[in-house]
């Protein structure tokens, strides 16, 4: 880019005069520190890596296009130009919108400087501390990361958790020992019928003694029959000293209070609900005549958010079902999207800084004009200054296109392990870094991949230069 | 064992980002924790276990990884030889990067005269370039103080190269014993099929057996290669490391099948399958040995023996072995009296001749310049004195058998350094061997926790094989 640029400025200086040689040393002079120094940190080494990128691992034989070959023979390659492309076409879009955004709401409220000051703050910082803030953010658990602790708290009003929340890949089924089945929708039901005046028994194991000391859980006790009154008991049904009988109650095994139940009539329907008490005892009582099961409600089980998990490879996309190369170019994974937000956090300051440079060097006599001529501020900004910044936010544009052609900082930061090779979050300039430095060291993939990544950047590079130059 | 030796002799640098240098860090860290834990105990009769060295003079350059505590600990064991010896030893520790700078300075023709790295590959690729000496007309008959699956790691052309100074056994699953009263189990399982039902049995207690440190690839690949060692056997481990057995052989897939009966169990996982996926280390050790303040959310951690300095920096109150402080019961409460204690990897109930098997990692000693005061220092490095000044201050396991099992300050680092020095072979991790498509083999491990069936098997199975093949040629 800089070579370009710099020769033709000289060719449009370049004088006519009789001391046309003279001028010609004197700036050749001039440009051979420039020139040596380009020679050797960017014109050698991208000679090199074009060279290398048809030698093996180690550069020491030549083996043609195998690299090249090597590198679209497994699904790695795609994941990460499909990573990339996600990128261009999210990315530099929103981050121009943002950045317009704030700069015309800028112009228009008090303190604007330190609205400002604090939207670009985050561009001073090196992307790895910004990573770090957002690692947190984005944690797992509700009570580390901030992201997922508020969606728990929406969660929540929504869909209270039970007082006996699973936990994760544990089913309410696998909680029944003895005296329960599985019932409907995640219930548990009586695995006897039950008529008014007998007594029911049923344990349940899996569940955290924590749990229910929390609840105030005594030492379970068996039921009394009463007449007229289906009783029972639901228990913790596992013993240290005896861990492996479950048909006694032993001193050591604690009833499960508050546990919401409901009695079943012979049709399946609820007629009575009830709950247990510290001891784990239940009572309904005025049973009419018939058989009866009891059920406890699935609503006990209901797990509490368990958090979202940003960072994961998870797709937006249903692609589950498709065959590898199509999960490959189809899947949109969530950690690309978080990724993308933190990138917008660091960047929207910057492109928010530039439009407004833009924005204050309008005209504003035909900002003026078109209020005068009855337009509305939304006629204005949309048919006027749009049009008018249109050349600012095409380089604003195309410096994030190619900014994120080449997003690499943000990725291996926020995706350890899922930028490596083959990732769900990995990119060409990632690739190009494991490839090359990572385990491996195969410097002959890692400078092909970086030649494909070059051939990627240089249209939106010369789509520029072309700007830049002709202005 | 012969695993580095059928490497097709590129030397891998070990620059890894975040991933590794955790692997490492965690290690370096190892004694920050013990190390006070150990103080009280190192006996005052230390200096008189120093070997009877004559005097030498001069000075001689040493490169190892330690830096930090491991530095001061690692000082410890050289002041004996210069204060006897008269050697001035010029140390200099190079953390992570040790084999890329070995590598380099190799290239460059300055080595140090003795270096300790942490790869026998690195051992086995200088011994063919001829940059180091042969150690038997150094260390004599001591050679034999080390079993010969540590020497055969470090043999080339019948030749031995390399002296262990330091070991590492990642044949260790570390359970929380006040999380295994709470299941009534009274002892630790000898196969796999026993750790599978105690996992049961842990679950039906209300409490979760595993915290698997499984965020990222390589310590999925750790445990997978455990499973690997222990149903398919040394010999087979390391032609799968040379890529002579193919990734989609019924080895491979009894592995990926025997580890599936734990990795598909979601709910024997603390978090679930998604949880498992997010669940870092050494936050996944913490979930079951916590600080004072919170209780322990799962009982074992599948993990090498590093992880006691993480244990016992989240509280002093931990105390090795099954007994509390002052002999009280074991509680799962931190702030009280809460232990911690390992059983080895189990291997299933057909398979109980690979129980000593195992795998781990290991720094060893290399000669560059056989100058007299350099072979005083590698003979000094491979004698039980050496390793039992570090086994005194504790984090420290040395495979040489001399080394009295006394020296350790615990019983549970003394079993761990007991494994070591019995073993009958000695692997290190497979991953480390695979040159390019390393990360891609963490990746594949991710997709198999990820969907542990039996076609997801199938399909990782054909991506390795073909990936295997890409990158190693064969």
């Amino acid at each position: 880019m800089a070579v370009v640029a710099v020769g033709q400025q000289q060719g449009a200086a370049r004088p006519s005069s009789a001391r046309h040689g003279q001028h010609h040393l004197q700036s050749l002079a001039f440009l051979v520190p420039g020139a040596i120094l380009l020679l050797a940190i960017v014109i050698w080494p991208a000679i090199a890596t074009i060279r290398y990128s048809f030698y093996n691992g180690s550069a020491t034989k030549l083996v043609g296009l195998s690299n090249y070959k090597s590198l679209f023979s497994t699904a790695d390659t795609l994941i990460a130009l499909r990573n990339n492309v996600i990128w261009v076409v999210v990315f530099p879009f929103i981050v121009t919108v943002i950045g317009l955004v704030f700069a015309v709401l800028s112009e228009r409220i008090r303190w604007a400087t330190a609205f400002k000051t604090v939207i670009f703050l985050p561009i001073v910082f090196s992307v790895t501390a910004s990573s770090l803030v957002f690692t947190q953010i984005f944690q797992l658990d509700p009570h580390v990361g901030v992201l997922n602790a508020i969606v728990q708290t929406v969660d929540e009003w929504f869909n209270p958790p039970g007082a006996y929340p699973l936990s994760a890949g544990q089913t309410a089924a696998s909680l029944a020992t003895s005296g329960v089945v599985a019932g409907p929708h995640g219930s548990l039901l009586s695995s006897k019928t039950v008529r008014a005046g007998e007594t029911l028994r049923m344990g349940l194991t899996g569940v955290d003694p924590s749990t229910l000391s929390v609840l105030g859980a005594r030492p379970a006790r068996a039921s009394s029959r009463a007449a007229g009154s289906i009783t029972g008991l639901v228990w913790r049904d596992f013993s240290i000293s005896n861990p492996s009988d479950i048909t006694g109650i032993y001193p050591d095994e604690d009833g499960f209070p508050n546990l919401r139940l409901a009695l079943l009539g012979p049709s399946g329907a609820s007629v009575a609900t009830t709950s247990t008490n510290a001891f784990g005892q239940f009572h309904f009582s005025n049973v009419a005549p018939g058989l009866f099961r009891v059920q406890i409600e699935a609503s006990n089980f209901q797990p509490g958010f368990s958090g979202t998990f940003w960072l994961g490879p998870q797709s937006l996309t249903p692609t589950s079902n498709l065959s590898q190369t199509a999960q490959a170019l189809l899947s949109v994974p969530l950690i690309d999207i978080s990724m993308i937000l933190a990138y917008l956090w660091i960047w929207a300051g910057f492109t928010m800084v530039v439009v407004a440079a833009g924005l204050a060097a309008l005209d504003r006599e035909v900002v003026e004009a078109s209020h005068v001529d009855g337009a509305t501020e939304w006629q204005t900004f949309r048919l006027v200054t749009i049009p008018m910044l249109a050349p600012v936010l095409t380089v604003v544009f195309v410096t994030m296109v190619i900014n994120v052609l080449k997003i690499f900082d943000i990725v291996i930061n926020l995706g350890i392990d899922s930028s490596q090779p083959g990732g769900q979050s990995s990119t060409l300039a990632s690739d190009v870094y494991y490839l090359g430095f990572g385990g491996g060291v195969h410097t002959g993939l890692a400078s092909a991949l970086a030649v494909i990544l070059f051939v990627l950047v240089v249209p939106a590079m010369l789509f520029n230069l072309k700007r830049i130059s002709g202005r | 064992m012969t695993l580095r030796r059928g490497e097709n002799g590129t030397q891998r640098g070990r620059v890894r980002l975040g991933s590794f240098s955790r692997h490492r860090l965690s290690s370096a860290a190892a004694l920050a924790g013990l190390l006070a834990l150990a103080a009280s105990m190192v006996p005052a009769s230390i200096s008189t276990a120093s070997p009877a060295l004559t005097h030498i003079g001069g000075s001689v350059s040493l490169w190892a990884e330690w830096t930090s505590t491991e530095q001061q600990d690692f000082e410890a064991v050289l002041s004996p030889f210069e204060a006897e010896t008269g050697v001035n030893v010029i140390y200099s520790g190079k953390g992570s990067n040790m084999d890329t700078a070995i590598d380099a300075a190799v290239a460059g023709g300055a080595p140090p005269q003795v270096a300790l790295v942490p790869d026998p590959g690195t051992v086995i690729n200088l011994a063919k370039k001829g940059a180091i000496q042969p150690l038997a007309p150094v260390i004599g008959s001591e050679a034999s103080d080390y079993g010969s699956a540590w020497n055969n790691l470090v043999t080339y052309k019948n030749k031995l190269y390399g002296v262990w100074f330091k070991g590492a056994n990642k044949n260790t699953i570390w359970y929380n014993p006040a999380e295994f009263a709470m299941a009534g189990l009274k002892s630790t399982p000898k196969t796999w099929q026993q750790l599978l039902a105690d996992a049961a049995t842990l679950k039906r207690a209300g409490v979760t057996p595993f915290s698997l440190c499984t965020d990222i690839g390589w310590p999925v690949a750790d445990l997978w290669q455990n499973v690997y060692l222990k149903t398919a056997g040394a010999t087979n481990y390391d032609a799968l490391a040379a890529h002579n057995i193919a990734w989609t052989s019924p080895t491979v897939t009894k592995a990926f099948d025997t580890l599936a009966g734990l990795i598909g169990q979601p709910s024997y996982l603390l978090g679930g399958t998604k949880g498992s996926l997010a669940n870092s280390y050494p936050e996944c050790v913490d979930k079951v040995f916590p600080k004072p303040g919170t209780m322990p959310q799962a009982a074992m951690v599948i993990e090498a023996d590093f992880v006691v300095s993480e244990i016992v920096g989240n509280s002093a109150n931990y105390t090795a072995g099954t007994t509390g402080a002052s002999g009280k019961k074991c509680t799962a409460d931190p702030s009280k009296t809460p232990c911690y204690d390992f059983f080895p990897f189990p291997a299933p109930a057909a398979d109980q001749m690979n129980n000593s098997a195992i795998q781990g990692s290991g720094d060893v000693a290399m000669l560059f310049k056989p100058t007299k005061a350099a072979k005083a220092l590698v003979k000094y490095l491979g004698s039980p004195e050496a390793g039992e000044i570090w086994a005194h201050l504790g984090g420290f396991a040395s495979p040489n058998k001399m080394v009295p099992l006394t020296s350790y300050p615990d019983p549970v680092t003394r079993a761990d350094a007991q494994e070591l020095q019995q073993a009958t072979s000695f692997v290190f991790s497979l991953d480390d061997l695979q040159g390019s498509w390393e990360p891609s083999l963490w990746q594949d491990m991710l997709n198999f926790v990820k969907n542990p069936s039996a076609s997801s098997i199938s399909s990782i199975e054909k991506t390795m094989q073909s990936q295997a093949t890409a990158s190693l040629g064969h």
